[in-house]
């Protein structure tokens, strides 16, 4: 190539401070890209699933026979204290936002995010919140239990400035996942491709932004608890000191309707994702965009309306539970609707049964139990019965496990192909599926009967004369299998990150949803041109259109002349590969880019 | 799929065999209450054990059915207008007969019923002497759980039988309404009550957050240090049943149990008079100890 010469005469016109990428580790940790942004995200989380595994393992092999004493006390508490805001915190809502922030700008046809710097900055207060939660265990890691419950988490019971970590850890993750959300409904407010109105963006993005709002909702709520819990313990607070006039009542309800935000969080994640899924495998259309969409909204709205319903127990007036049981089974109609739409999606199709509708059936079938199972536990008197026993701690695990896990899993396999180019492995994907199926029945089956029987959640130690040593023996069992299937289907993904087959292409599944528009992994502005959307499934519309295109075409009248065989034969389906290829693989060498002033520069 | 279905099988198949041993209820009920609660998780449990079976099998169905063969076509239909208004209709009827039932239920668990012939005559709530609370608690907040619990009582049946349970950090002390203010009677770990009698429990903490429960004898209520909250229930039978807490509350949880031993009337009246006599008679020596104490 020789270099540019200057030319006299001819003006020349030259683009300056397009930023060039840099060295892998130094582009990943600055880009503001949001798919930069949202592969650092999704890592992380998978770093932090396999921590919360390990820790439940831990945790189950401690509870293995009864009064082991393998683990002392104070170190299960630990365990124990980290081992749910690991799962909930720094696992599955982080893991949410990563598959967010990635695909939803892609499924709008946006070329980046409203906010990047902020969402850039959400990353690294949640990297800050996890580290500063994890540096505990080097001094004195915190023994509060699952969500500090004040008086227990006040500087009398737990005087270590590890609580304190914690508290601050939790809210600095917290602030930014609220600064996450605060961007990514500027984006998808202000940044849809013309013509993508609600009713016809992806379900993904439905439930992204529902998700998202859900966080804007009881994320600053914790975090306003979790300060005046921390002003409590170092600055003299009495905001939850019950000998002060304080209500530690209040911190309770501020705790679980976070914890009922971060469960409906991956109930509205794993349902777009699920949605996604079956319609692109099943190659059919959704059964209903629009009942979806609205489930999606209606079960957020319920869902936090009935946050009361984790607080039965609680001392509150009778017509508080009444108020929160009749939310809790008003759910029962927008996830009903939910199921039925996903069934009716599969009916008529042709499901081609890949790793990823595995994981996406996985995680129906697993969310069934758990929902079905929370319905009966939103019945006040069954509430009394076994809240707080292992039966209902087992139920809400098939809802993180299904939603989060499996869920999760089914979107890493479906968008592999997008983030990296690369399919992640089948074969081992499927074993991990089948490990973690046997693993989470085999642990919440003999929970629940455990329960029955009467054994509490976060004990440390069952005893030999309640008649459940069978039971945890089983449950710890399946709990070993259900985390060498996570830790399996990590592997799996970290090694196909590198090492996976190519993908076919740059749309592998023949996707309906604009993501599939981009190249695979998409380039910094993702898409030189946008299609005009006109539906729900931009890219079938193109497809059908080209099909149609090349059905119809004729050689043009005037062509009387006859001509040599082989060069009609090699003419003829010439304007359908050239717009085939316009719809699945936009070439990035498009000299007319129609488009390229987005807010990240042309390559 | 079918991969999965068998794993799942299979895991059922392990679990069998030990479960044939076991219970799939809640704790056999020695109380009214218990057993409100035992029918209200047998009705929710048949109705979510059929939801579940049924989703699944249909999914299974779905996918086994509509799975990818040779020569299949997707006949890409979707939901025309209103036609997701019958399965709405249907689960919003589903969901309004469980909230019926869910307050007729509860109502039922929370009634007090008055205690039997067997059991503990009338005692006028009045005179329990022990009602203020150690810390922040006040009798004001009583009404927390249950506003007809204790005063329900029409005035010719008898008024339940009030006990003070206090959790601490890791064991409940019971009051016994005494025989007079001035010889309190209390216990620790173990609750004994007459046979055949409503028994209102009062249930705070002195230090964190505890629960109350005793699965044959009803619900799990929480002990919070500044609310009382309220429950109640009536033995059927004389024994020994335990109970747990459920909230987590520092590194001996796990040993926050409870027992409740239910004995005759006779030897519960006996047994609180043995305990007042014997608090009184320690506090005198400990008050001549310390009268010595301060002679010294």
């Amino acid at each position: 190539m020789t270099p540019p010469t200057l030319s006299p005469g001819r003006p020349e016109i030259v683009t300056r401070g397009v930023p060039v990428a840099r060295a892998g580790w130094t582009e990943r940790a600055t880009s503001a890209d949001h798919k930069s942004v949202g592969l650092l995200y999704i890592a992380t989380a998978l770093v932090f699933l396999a921590l919360a595994a390990v820790e439940f393992a831990l945790m189950r092999l401690q509870l293995i026979v009864p009064e082991n004493s393998m683990i002392e006390p104070e170190i299960f508490s630990r365990l124990l204290s980290a081992s749910v805001v690991t799962l909930v915190v720094l696992f599955a809502i982080p893991f949410a936002i990563g598959l967010i922030g990635y695909i939803v700008p892609l499924q709008i046809g946006a070329r980046g995010v409203a906010l990047p710097r902020l969402n850039q900055l959400s990353y690294w207060l949640y990297l800050t919140g996890a580290v500063t939660i994890y540096a505990t265990f080097l001094y004195a890691a915190p023994e509060t239990g699952t969500l500090a419950l004040p008086p227990l988490s006040d500087t009398t019971f737990s005087p270590t400035n590890g609580t304190d970590a914690w508290i601050v850890g939790t809210g600095l993750a917290l602030g930014g996942f609220v600064l996450f959300a605060v961007n990514l409904l500027v984006t998808v407010q202000r940044m849809r491709a013309p013509g993508i109105a609600w009713r016809r963006a992806a379900l993904f993005s439905w439930a992204g932004t529902v998700a998202c709002s859900v966080l804007l909702i009881v994320g600053p709520a914790m975090i306003a608890a979790l300060t005046m819990l921390i002003v409590d313990r170092r600055f003299g607070g009495v905001f939850f000191d019950p000998g002060e006039g304080g209500a530690p009542l209040f911190y309770e309800h501020v705790g679980y309707l976070f914890l009922t935000g971060a469960y409906l969080i991956v109930v509205i994640v794993a349902a777009g994702i699920v949605s996604e899924i079956l319609q692109t495998f099943s190659r059919k259309p959704i059964f209903s965009h629009s009942a979806v969409g609205a489930s999606l909204v209606a079960v957020a709205g319920l869902g936090l309306l009935a946050w009361m319903q984790s607080m039965y127990i609680a001392p509150l007036a009778e017509g508080w539970t009444i108020m929160a049981m009749a939310f809790a089974l008003a759910l029962l109609v927008p996830l009903g609707v939910l199921f039925f739409s996903w069934i009716a999606t599969i009916w008529g199709g042709a499901l081609r049964l890949r790793a990823a509708p595995l994981y996406a059936l996985a995680a129906v079938s697993t969310m069934a139990c758990g929902l079905a199972g929370e319905l009966a536990y939103s019945v006040i008197p069954v509430g009394w019965a076994l809240d707080n026993t292992t039966a209902s701690q087992g139920d809400t695990l098939y809802v993180l496990v299904g939603g989060g896990v499996f869920g999760g899993f089914a979107a890493l396999h479906y968008w592999f192909p997008k983030l990296g180019g690369r399919l992640l492995g089948e074969g081992v994907g499927r074993l991990a599926l089948a490990l973690m199926l046997v693993g989470i029945h085999l642990y919440v089956l003999p929970m629940f009967l455990a329960g029955l029987e009467g054994q509490p959640v976060d004990v440390f130690e069952f005893f030999g004369d309640t008649g459940v040593d069978a039971l945890n023996l089983i449950a710890s069992i399946g709990a070993f299998v259900l985390v060498i299937g996570i830790l399996v289907a990590l592997g799996n993904a970290a090694f196909s990150w590198s090492n996976g087959l190519p993908a076919a292409g740059h749309d592998p599944w023949a996707g309906a949803t604009l993501e599939w528009f981009a190249l695979s992994p998409p380039p910094p502005h993702n898409f030189d041109a946008v299609p005009d959307v006109r539906s729900a499934e931009p890219l079938h519309d193109i497809r059908e259109s080209v099909r149609r295109r090349a059905e119809s075409w004729r050689p043009p009248a005037r062509l009387e002349r006859p001509r040599p065989a082989a060069v009609a034969a090699e003419d003829a389906p010439e304007p359908a590969a050239a717009a085939t290829e316009t719809a699945t693989e936009p070439s990035q060498e498009r000299p007319e880019s129609e488009n390229g002033s987005g807010s990240a520069p042309v390559a | 799929m079918l991969l999965a279905a068998t794993c799942a099988l299979a895991a059922l198949a392990v679990l069998a065999a030990p479960a044939q041993a076991l219970q799939l209820g809640l704790e056999e009920p020695h109380s009214p209450n218990a057993e409100s609660i035992s029918t209200a998780y047998w009705v929710m449990i048949a109705l979510s054990t059929f939801l579940i079976v049924a989703i699944n099998a249909v999914l299974i169905i779905a996918a086994v059915r509509f799975r990818e063969r040779r020569g299949r076509e997707a006949s890409r239909f979707s939901a025309g207008r209103g036609a997701l208004r019958p399965v709405v209709g249907v689960l919003s009827l589903l969901a309004l007969a469980i909230f019926i039932f869910g307050v007729v239920i509860t109502a039922d668990v929370r009634e007090v019923e008055p205690s039997g012939p067997e059991g503990l005559s009338a005692q006028p709530t009045a005179q329990v002497g022990v009602k203020g609370l150690p810390g922040a608690g006040t009798v004001e907040t009583t009404e927390a759980i249950s506003d007809d619990a204790p005063t329900a009582a029409s005035p010719g049946e008898s008024a339940p039988l009030e006990i003070n349970a206090i959790a601490q950090q890791w064991i409940w002390r019971f009051e016994y309404p005494g025989h007079q203010p001035s010889s309190p009677a209390f216990s620790y770990g173990e609750l004994v009550v007459p046979v055949d009698t409503a028994v209102v429990l009062n249930i705070s903490s002195t230090d964190t957050l505890h629960s109350w429960w005793v699965p044959s004898l009803g619900g799990q209520v929480q002990a919070s240090p500044n609310d009382v909250s309220q429950t109640w229930f009536k033995a059927d039978e004389v024994g020994r049943y335990p109970g747990r807490s459920t909230m987590f509350s520092g590194s001996a949880y796990p040993v926050m149990r409870s027992w409740v031993n239910v004995v005759e009337v006779t030897e519960y009246q006996d047994y609180v008079r043995q305990l007042a006599d014997d608090l009184s008679a320690a506090q005198e020596i400990v008050a001549t100890e310390q009268e010595k104490e301060a002679a010294e």
